[in-house]
């Protein structure tokens, strides 16, 4: 009997890792990459020989470049720029994606009271020339470019009309944008049937469909500026986005690229802020605001959601985290 | 009618002169074409002459063979093999040796080179450095065992793999040589798994040639192979890495230097530095110099001075006389008692302090560098915008090289862009320029650039910069579209 047991153990798994050998053979990896919206876009597809799924990363690629376009504030000529030079007190009717970003952007704004804010543009780009060598901005000057901000400034009409109540306001999709453009680049592979893929928008923003061949989800490790953790997760058909402030200066005092609304100064903060969710632009709007917020508030923002886990890690390897979703792994801890 | 001898005759000299142009636009020599296939194209076939042929490989073509068709042929050996090497490739004929030299063995190999050149002073002796790498745009993507290992990283920025550092340590290690490197293209951990294209053929070359540097570029045995059977589209993609060897076959004035304008003094000249890579990632145009040099150079276009070794006495006093005169010296893992610190300081944060010495001041970081990437950002802003000899937007993925003759005044520019795609790249050059003109491979020189002066610098957009291009600077005013001074 026990010999019996053993024999069938022996043969489930001689059929489950032949199953596994199956599937590796018969799927083969299309790999391309890009470098849109500043950043390398990667795409990886796993999938049978006989289908063609070259053409479709091709198209997921042409997708994010397209969006690029529609939301970059960099090229004159996008939609954002435009917007961004007429809307003043002026309703202007804009492309549908531009608006569904805004208007999602609006949201996390209001859920978050503020510390999410698109229109906190002026205030980054002021430091960002004290970033690049410019002197520190004075506080007349730091006033003066917060009374441009606010995303209460914005006002919406569905389906795609958009009117700035302010003379000087600015928006910048930047923390929104990748996100956005895997979720556009994911729906282009799905509708050429592409079900195991994962698109990687520099690190920062990575969102996967199905599993490899074989697994059962795409392993992602986390990022951990303590170096000691190795926080690790297992992505299916979900996003994880990543943020953390620009490194401190060895040189100097610094201004980071992150700029807290509420202050309207640079965020100062050590940790890496990792959140998981179903969807791109969620993680990635996400990922900025519980930076901004905090532990603390982060949790209590958390609460409102489902289906959201977070992980703020500090260089000393102080770990906090915050699971309604997917389970963070730290594989160096003891259960 | 024409006879039959006559129409030979026509042949021949039309075949004489069709290899000498291909030879022609060679003259550059700035690849050597490393090769393993026993199976030879011919070098007007080919369009290089300079051939390298591993001494120790399992499988190469005959040295004999390579040289009857018209190859200058290098052989390639470890340095404890090249006199034996030597002594048969200067009966053979052969053109030089290329010797593959350790990092261990970097401090004895200027001695076994002049020994070397002095017992067989027809052939050429060339030193090959290592730390080379494939010139690419990385993702953040490692692939292992048929799945996707990924580590999520906040730093969106994209990763160049590049050799201008190496470039500039190789040519103060060797100022007599100018500087070789190569690559592999084997990365196992790479996500990219399908041979070499066409483009990374080009990176290669056009990254060599903007950084006038010498590259032993090894071609893939499947492409070799598909050379020699005549595979039309082997020859396609060949075609297009020679027109990126003809590009740099004929600069305009091959004499001119790297302008820089940070000083990077270091003890140990190792290629493999990061922080070097990074500044030259930055496109901080920095120089290398020995703590020796401190004492002979006047060092006066100089806006920011690096010191990595520890200063004695007599450089710590030309260091406090350069500071004086107004430049900024920052001193790393700095440990001891200097003259600088008589003067009033600044604590910058627990790890730097500031020290002002006459016109200028002097920096000391307390400790080693930790994050090569800050601390490059760092002297960015040490520099100031200012002083920024050449700054690039919608350029993440670019490297821009300035030359000039030998002073601190930029005159062209080489420009590689490492994401291959063809990007709009705007362009901020210090000083003022009324003519910019533009060529690229490809394409017959040159296009003029609409410039835009403002506060000293000049401003002009490049409107598509794929992989390589060149940027003449002409203060005087020729608004005719003319070929690139010769």
């Amino acid at each position: 009997m026990r010999c019996a047991k053993r024999q069938m153990t022996a043969l489930i798994i001689f059929l489950l890792i032949s199953s596994l050998v199956q599937s590796s053979d018969t799927t083969r990896l299309i790999y391309k990459k890009k470098y849109v919206m500043g950043t390398v876009f990667e795409i990886v597809v796993y999938d049978r020989p006989s289908h063609d799924v070259s053409d479709a990363i091709e198209k997921a690629l042409d997708e994010i470049t397209r969006i690029d376009d529609l939301l970059s504030n960099y090229k004159a000529d996008s939609a954002l720029s435009k917007l961004n030079r007429s809307a003043h007190f002026h309703t202007q009717t804009v492309p549908p994606d531009l608006y569904r970003a805004i208007d999602r952007s609006v949201q996390l704004s209001k859920l978050s009271g503020g510390k999410f804010d698109i229109s906190v543009a002026p205030l980054v780009n002021l430091w960002k020339a004290a970033l690049s060598g410019d002197s520190m901005p004075s506080p007349s000057q730091q006033q003066e470019v917060r009374d441009c901000v606010g995303y209460k400034k914005i006002e919406l009409n569905p389906p795609d009309q958009i009117t700035f109540h302010s003379n000087c306001l600015q928006l910048d999709l930047g923390a929104i944008g990748k996100g956005y453009a895997v979720e556009r680049a994911a729906d282009i592979l799905e509708s050429f049937g592409i079900h195991n893929a994962l698109i990687n928008a520099g690190g920062s923003t990575i969102l996967a469909i199905g599993a490899p061949p074989g697994q059962a989800a795409w392993l992602v490790h986390l990022r951990d500026p303590s170096r000691k953790i190795d926080p690790q997760v297992m992505l299916r058909d979900e996003s994880i986005s990543t943020s953390e402030q620009t490194a401190p200066s060895l040189l100097g005092s610094t201004a980071g690229h992150i700029v807290d609304p509420e202050t309207g100064k640079p965020l100062k903060t050590e940790f890496a802020v990792s959140v998981i969710a179903k969807r791109g632009i969620i993680t990635d709007g996400l990922s900025t605001t519980l930076l901004l917020l905090g532990p603390t508030k982060g949790k209590l923002l958390l609460r409102q959601m489902t289906d959201v886990s977070a992980i703020w890690i500090s260089p000393a390897a102080q770990i906090e985290t915050a699971i309604s979703g997917p389970q963070i792994v730290f594989p160096g801890k003891s259960s | 009618m024409i006879g039959p001898w006559r129409t030979n005759r026509i042949r021949i000299v039309n075949r004489l002169l069709c290899s000498l142009l291909l030879l022609s636009a060679c003259a550059w020599g700035g690849v050597f074409v490393r090769w393993t296939n026993t199976a030879l194209p011919r070098p007007d076939a080919l369009g290089f002459t300079d051939l390298l042929i591993s001494a120790t490989g399992k499988t190469s073509p005959s040295s004999e063979d390579a040289r009857q068709k018209g190859y200058r042929v290098f052989l390639e050996v470890p340095l404890e093999q090249a006199n034996d090497t030597a002594v048969k490739a200067e009966k053979s004929g052969l053109a030089g040796i290329v010797l593959n030299v350790g990092q261990s063995e970097r401090d004895g190999v200027e001695e076994s080179i002049r020994a070397l050149r002095s017992v067989h002073p027809k052939l050429k002796f060339l030193v090959l450095g290592s730390g080379g790498k494939q010139p690419q745009m990385r993702g953040t993507l490692v692939i292992r065992r048929n799945a996707v290992l990924e580590v999520s990283s906040p730093t969106a920025q994209p990763w160049i793999d590049m050799n201008l550092a190496l470039v500039k340590i190789d040519k103060r290690s060797r100022p007599e040589q100018t500087p070789l490197y190569t690559f592999s293209w084997a990365s196992p951990d790479s996500a990219q798994q399908s041979p070499p294209t066409a483009m990374d053929y080009s990176l290669a070359v056009a990254e060599a040639g903007a950084f006038q540097a010498n590259l032993i570029l090894e071609v893939d045995e499947p492409l070799q192979k598909a050379l020699n059977d005549n595979d039309p589209q082997a020859w396609t993609l060949w075609k297009q890495v020679k027109s990126y060897a003809d590009f740099y076959s004929h600069p305009s004035k091959p004499a001119l230097d790297h302008v820089a304008n940070v000083a990077v003094v270091l003890d140990d000249l190792d290629p493999t530095d990061e922080t070097m890579n990074l500044l030259a990632r930055h496109n901080m145009p920095f120089k290398v110099f020995r703590p020796a040099d401190l004492k002979s150079e006047t060092l006066s276009s100089f806006d920011v001075i690096v010191m990595f070794p520890k200063p004695d006495r007599e450089t710590s006093e030309r260091i406090a006389a350069l500071a004086t005169q107004g430049k900024i010296v920052v001193i790393v893992d700095a440990q001891g008692s200097y003259p600088w610190q008589k003067g009033g300081s600044v604590r910058l944060n627990e790890k730097a302090v500031s020290y002002a010495t006459g016109k200028g001041r002097v920096i000391e970081l307390s400790e080693p560098v930790t994050d090569p990437e800050t601390f490059a950002q760092d002297i960015r802003r040490l520099l100031g915008n200012q002083n920024m000899l050449v700054s690039v937007w919608n350029g993440l993925t670019t490297i821009a090289v300035p030359y000039g003759d030998h002073g601190p005044e930029t005159n062209r520019i080489e420009f590689v862009n490492y994401a291959t795609d063809p990007i709009q790249l705007q362009v901020k050059v210090k000083g003022e320029f009324n003519t910019i003109r533009f060529e690229s491979p490809g394409h017959e020189c040159c296009s003029n650039l609409q410039p835009v002066k403002r506060n000293g610098f000049t401003e002009f957009v490049i409107p598509e910069l794929r992989i390589a291009g060149r940027v003449y600077l002409d203060e005087s005013d020729q608004h005719s579209v003319s070929h690139a001074p010769q």
